[in-house]
């Protein structure tokens, strides 16, 4: 009896277990494409390896680990009355040798926010790539753009997951971030060491092997010219592009500007612009 | 019992049915080019109706709104893969349409026991110049059609049609700027919503020689005072912003509704 009550139940679940599966079957919900929650996801999703979040293990440390010092440029922000100024020697340094003169080392990352690189080059420039493209495919898929913290978060990922390559020596890289809030109106500079360690700073920041020397120049400026934040676009760029020539002069790998103008770009509440070539110069005391 | 090309023939024809019915009530979207960019114009009650897929592309879509943000989302995802892969400047209208949106479409639509998505959209693109922007309208069954300088998307063909008519008619010597493109876009939108209320596909003494002003002007009005908002984005050919695409203002629509209120 009791095994025949077995039996009974366990074909009751048998028919339930098919009808179960035919509907399964039967009723699909037709999910056209598959919604990743974030662009590093998307990627990983696409087969592409990034230098995201999801970037799988990184590479095993070489044995002795090296300092990470290979940043060999000078790239400066600084905020000023109106917004933020940055400025950048346009050299690019293999070893003892002179690569290039005219690198782009300050790079937008959205309509309010510049990222002026130092360290490898190749990385810095798939990292702007891969951090524009996240802002953007956040602010496009979820309609509403990524917050200032979010972005902050980001970048600190990335610098944080480069870590391994960066101990080996190869493609360390260390940005300076400024970004303009347009809730508050205010600027904001960022620095980072290798770790992806996010410090603020209240009126310059620095990065690359020429700003070291210069460090002291910064201060002294502070003390006996007052604040950069209180200065005009004029004086805040003259400022920083006199310490930018302060650094090629002692740093080999910062280029002067005699061949080539550095770069100079500034951000305001109406967005990002160059400075023009004359306006470079005037503030060189070339005009 | 076996499957019968007539039933296949029967279950196409119902789920279009099912479909039509529900675009028919959308509200008509048109995409038209001017010279220094390319502009999506729509009217809304609710949802939004227009988004930025990438650097130089756009949507906007009539139907349901889960089958609109699912392919919304598609796109974006399929562009910005492509995009950080290659370039940006691989991201094309074309290929996207006919190798992503097109064919998924065209699966569920196929496919018996799926649910069909209800959409019909259109997807612009800004091209370096005025003459390489492109707008692709993609329809349900996964079908898509080139139409070059301006497309227009409504509830039914022939409001559609009276739509083009004026469009082609309006913008034959070119569109000057974005003001002419947006009065333009108000009045073609006029145009497909009379055509969608009045079911007047037979309309006998309708007239060749243009829409009468007056009916779609009312029509304008009527939906505004009853609280609909003109939505319009652009896609900027020459900007020294980081985007292209820029959602339109209140005020920068102020003017082209000032005329109907």
């Amino acid at each position: 009896m009791l095994i025949a009550l077995d039996e009974h139940a366990d074909a009751g679940i048998a028919i339930a277990k098919r009808a179960l599966a035919h509907t399964e079957s039967e009723i699909k919900m037709p999910l056209l494409f598959e919604n990743k929650p974030t662009f590093a996801d998307l990627l990983a999703a696409a087969g592409c390896r990034s230098i995201g979040p999801s970037a799988g293990a990184a590479p095993a440390l070489a044995h002795g680990t090296r300092d990470i010092d290979t940043h060999g440029t000078t790239v400066i922000a600084v905020k000023y009355r109106d917004g933020l100024i940055n400025v950048a020697d346009r050299r690019a340094t293999a070893g003892n040798t002179v690569m290039y003169d005219q690198a782009e080392k300050v790079l937008a990352l959205d309509d309010y926010t510049l990222i002026s690189i130092s360290g490898s080059f190749a990385k810095s420039v798939e990292v702007v790539r891969y951090l524009r493209h996240t802002f953007k495919y956040f602010e496009r898929s979820q309609l509403q753009p990524m917050s200032q913290g979010g972005k902050l978060m980001e970048l600190q990922r990335v610098i944080a997951n480069n870590m391994p390559a960066a101990l080996q020596g190869i493609g360390a890289f260390i940005p300076v971030l400024s970004t303009f809030d347009r809730e508050t109106n205010q600027g904001h500079i960022y620095f980072y060491d290798a770790m992806g360690g996010q410090f603020e700073t209240a009126e310059y920041g620095a990065a690359g092997s020429g700003s070291g020397p210069i460090r002291g120049a910064f201060e002294y400026i502070l003390r006996t010219r007052g604040p950069f934040r209180e200065m005009s676009a004029e004086d805040a760029l003259r400022e920083s592009l006199t310490l930018l020539e302060i650094a090629a002069d002692l740093d080999t790998a910062t280029g002067g500007s005699a061949k080539y103008l550095p770069a100079a770009k500034y951000i305001t509440a109406d967005g990002i612009q160059d400075f023009t070539d004359d306006e470079i110069k005037r503030a060189l005391g070339r005009i | 019992m076996p499957y019968s090309p007539y039933d296949w023939n029967e279950s196409i024809q119902q789920r279009n049915e099912f479909i039509e019915d529900r675009l028919k009530d959308g509200s008509p979207v048109i995409a038209l080019t001017y010279g220094e960019g390319l502009l999506l114009f729509s009217m809304r009650q609710t949802q939004r109706k227009i988004y930025e897929i990438y650097d130089r592309l756009m949507m906007s879509a009539i139907g349901n709104h889960s089958d609109i943000e699912q392919i919304r989302v598609g796109a974006i995802d399929a562009a910005h893969v492509e995009g950080f892969q290659r370039s940006p400047d691989d991201v094309s209208v074309q290929r996207l349409i006919s190798f992503n949106i097109s064919p998924a479409i065209k699966r569920v639509y196929s496919d018996p026991f799926a649910q069909p998505v209800v959409f019909r959209g259109v997807f612009a693109e800004l091209g370096k110049t005025e003459d390489r922007d492109t707008m692709i309208v993609v329809s349900y069954d996964g079908e898509f059609r080139n139409s070059p300088r301006m497309a227009v998307v409504a509830g039914t063909a022939y409001a559609e049609d009276r739509m083009s008519a004026y469009l082609k008619t309006e913008t034959e010597s070119g569109t000057a700027n974005l003001a002419v493109a947006l009065r333009a876009s108000l009045y073609a939108w006029g145009i497909g919503m009379k055509h969608l209320q009045t079911d007047d596909r037979a309309d006998a003494d309708y007239s060749e020689s243009g829409e009468p002003a007056a009916d779609i002007s009312s029509v304008v009005s009527k939906h505004l005072s009853d609280r609909w908002t003109p939505e319009a984005a652009v896609l900027e050919r020459n900007t020294s912003r980081e985007n292209r695409f820029r959602m339109l203002t209140e005020r920068d629509l102020a003017e082209t509704v000032s005329k109907y209120q």
